[in-house]
């Protein structure tokens, strides 16, 4: 397994590889992509050389779900994409079909490869199979998908020789379907005070009296109502909501032959990303000693035990 | 151009609603029926193609909302296509009178390998390849290749939630951004803005012990229980929760008549009597 961090300063690349970052991806301002934290577009041609010299590969991100563009701004932008493919740029990860499309088929790119970003989520074979006509070389799966669920998505993917990524689960957990959530921004709704983190999934007051009942549908169950109250609030408060990414679920992609893991927390501060990095790093040197040391039940459950111990590692 | 009107079953069956009194003045007052779970596959299951039966019987349209699909879904999905598709082989269901609406491009695909008859609408989970409502007040087409792409794979319609006021949009410079207005049609869903969805339900979906890899998102479907008001500290209005998905309510009427909505490309109004 490789890892694949993310960047968004030209420094970062050095001290990335030395923690152990196989491949490199960012994104720029210009282009639109999921998140934030944009190197500027101007280092862009010195990433790439600078990536290469390293003997790693670097990917771009323009992978925001929403691009609206008049005729001219899309010209802009397809012409922006296809003088980096001829710079060198190894992959451009994209979202909205319709960006996908624009460099597939007869207008593929001579160069770069298409990878399908998570904020369009591929959730099952059939989903995987309709994206794979693009021509895209790698997908890049939600973290909302258990191993178990994620085995023919998989298999098609080996078949075909399209590549699969996941990120790594300690940095990166968002419950709600990425690139679909509006809890982010207060556009359909009016902030009394500032929110935890920028976003709405988390509460920042103690559980009771948050949730009460809207509509009784079934009066036959009423009696789980009270259950019902307590999850929701433990899971908009301090609780989160259930994840499927844990230490097990990373082992079993591990096993089953995904191939990369992905940090990308791209507004992450330089000295946080390194750090993150050797973390993915320590895990995977981990993950590979006790395969090859232990039957594969025996080196899950070793390293379940072991990840069960992490502490945060001071993030 | 009349506006269609549509109902929204959500939880509800259309035995719950015939038990609640609510059948009757809903087969009344609604042209179309929107039946299926749109945002939960644990949902999905073969009572739904009896539903749109009935209803086609007694003159209604119905339109069947499906969701995002796990390899499990697409499974469940695909029998009730083939039940449908027996149905309609039977002489029991007129495919004229029935709308798909999907969620997910393997649905999209799934509807293709099993040449289904009816036509398909692109969902309020897909419907951001095409338009961006994230805004306080606009919609916006990104671009005439986005509309070309869903036509590509025979969707013309879009459903889309009610922002509570009247957006504006980009419809009238389709030239600008390489479409023509004409080409696609929104189904405006009221009163109820999907805020956001999550697979790991937080209603109903368990913990998963700490040394377990989850299977997949197992419940007892606690989401037909009750739907939820959340008082968040941090903002004025109420957030509402149904099983995995969470909603804002925006009950104000925007528009003072059909000829507003004509302006913004809605033909079909869809009301949610829950979130």
């Amino acid at each position: 397994m490789k890892i694949v961090s993310c960047f968004s300063d030209l420094k970062e690349l050095e001290p990335l590889a030395g923690a152990g970052a196989d491949e490199f991806y960012t994104a720029i301002a210009a282009l639109p992509a999921f998140s934030v934290g944009f190197l500027p577009g101007r280092d862009l041609a010195p990433a790439i050389k600078t990536a290469h010299a390293l003997g790693k590969k670097i990917a771009l991100a323009v992978n925001a779900i929403h691009f609206p563009a008049t005729l001219k701004q899309l010209a802009a932008a397809e012409k922006r994409i296809r003088g980096l493919d001829r710079l060198g740029m190894d992959a451009f990860i994209f979202s909205n079909p319709y960006l996908l499309g624009l460099f597939s088929g007869r207008r593929k790119l001579p160069g770069a490869k298409l990878h399908l970003s998570s904020v369009q989520p591929v959730f099952n074979s059939l989903s995987a199979a309709f994206f794979s006509r693009f021509g895209v070389s790698r997908l890049i799966l939600p973290n909302q998908l258990s191993p178990y669920e994620a085995r023919k998505i998989l298999a098609f993917c080996r078949a075909r020789g399209i590549e699969t990524e996941i990120f790594d689960y300690r940095f990166f957990g968002c419950a709600y379907i990425n690139g679909r959530c509006q809890l982010h921004r207060p556009d359909h709704y009016t902030l009394k005070s500032a929110i935890l983190e920028g976003s709405l999934c988390r509460i920042n007051a103690p559980a009771g009296g948050l949730v009460k009942l809207r509509t009784l549908d079934l009066p036959a169950r009423a009696r789980e109502l009270p259950r019902l109250v307590k999850r929701l609030e433990a899971r908009f408060t301090c609780g989160g909501s259930p994840r499927l990414s844990n230490a097990a679920a990373f082992f079993d992609f591990f096993s089953s032959g995904v191939r990369y893991l992905k940090y990308g927390t791209r507004h992450d501060p330089s000295g946080v990303k390194v750090k993150k990095v050797a973390e993915l790093r320590r895990m995977l040197d981990l993950a590979e000693k006790l395969s090859a040391e232990l039957p594969r039940a025996e080196a899950r459950r070793a390293f379940v035990a072991e990840l069960s111990g992490w502490n945060g590692g001071g993030f | 151009m009349p506006v269609e009107k549509g109902i929204r079953l959500g939880a509800l069956t259309l035995a719950g609603l015939k038990k609640s009194g609510g059948l009757e003045a809903a087969l009344k007052g609604f042209e179309r029926f929107y039946i299926g779970p749109e945002f939960c596959e644990n949902l999905l299951g073969l009572s739904l193609c009896a539903e749109a039966a009935w209803l086609l019987k007694r003159g209604r349209k119905v339109c069947l909302l499906t969701p995002l699909l796990s390899e499990k879904g697409l499974g469940l999905l695909d029998s009730v296509f083939g039940k449908l598709l027996q149905l309609v082989g039977r002489g029991e269901l007129d495919p004229a009178g029935l709308e798909v609406t999907v969620n997910d491009f393997g649905a999209v695909e799934l509807a293709r390998k099993r040449r289904l008859p009816f036509t398909l609408n692109a969902g309020r989970l897909l419907h951001d390849n095409v338009f961006d409502d994230t805004g306080k007040d606009d919609i916006t087409v990104h671009n005439g290749l986005a509309l070309d792409f869903f036509r590509g794979l025979g969707i013309r319609r879009f459903e889309l939630s009610t922002l509570g006021v009247r957006p504006s949009v980009n419809f009238a410079r389709g030239a600008v951004f390489g479409f023509d207005r004409r080409s696609f049609r929104i189904t405006l869903h009221y009163p109820y803005l999907n805020l956001t969805s999550t697979r790991t339900c937080p209603v109903g979906m368990r913990d998963t012990p700490p040394m377990e890899a989850a299977r997949g998102v197992d419940c007892a479907r606690e989401c037909l229980v009750s739907s939820f008001e959340l008082a968040h500290p941090s903002i004025r209005e109420k957030l509402l929760v149904r099983g995995n998905t969470v909603y804002l309510d925006f009950p104000q009427k925007f528009y003072a008549s059909e000829k507003d909505l004509a302006r913004l490309n809605v033909d079909r109004l869809v009301y949610s009597p829950f979130p």
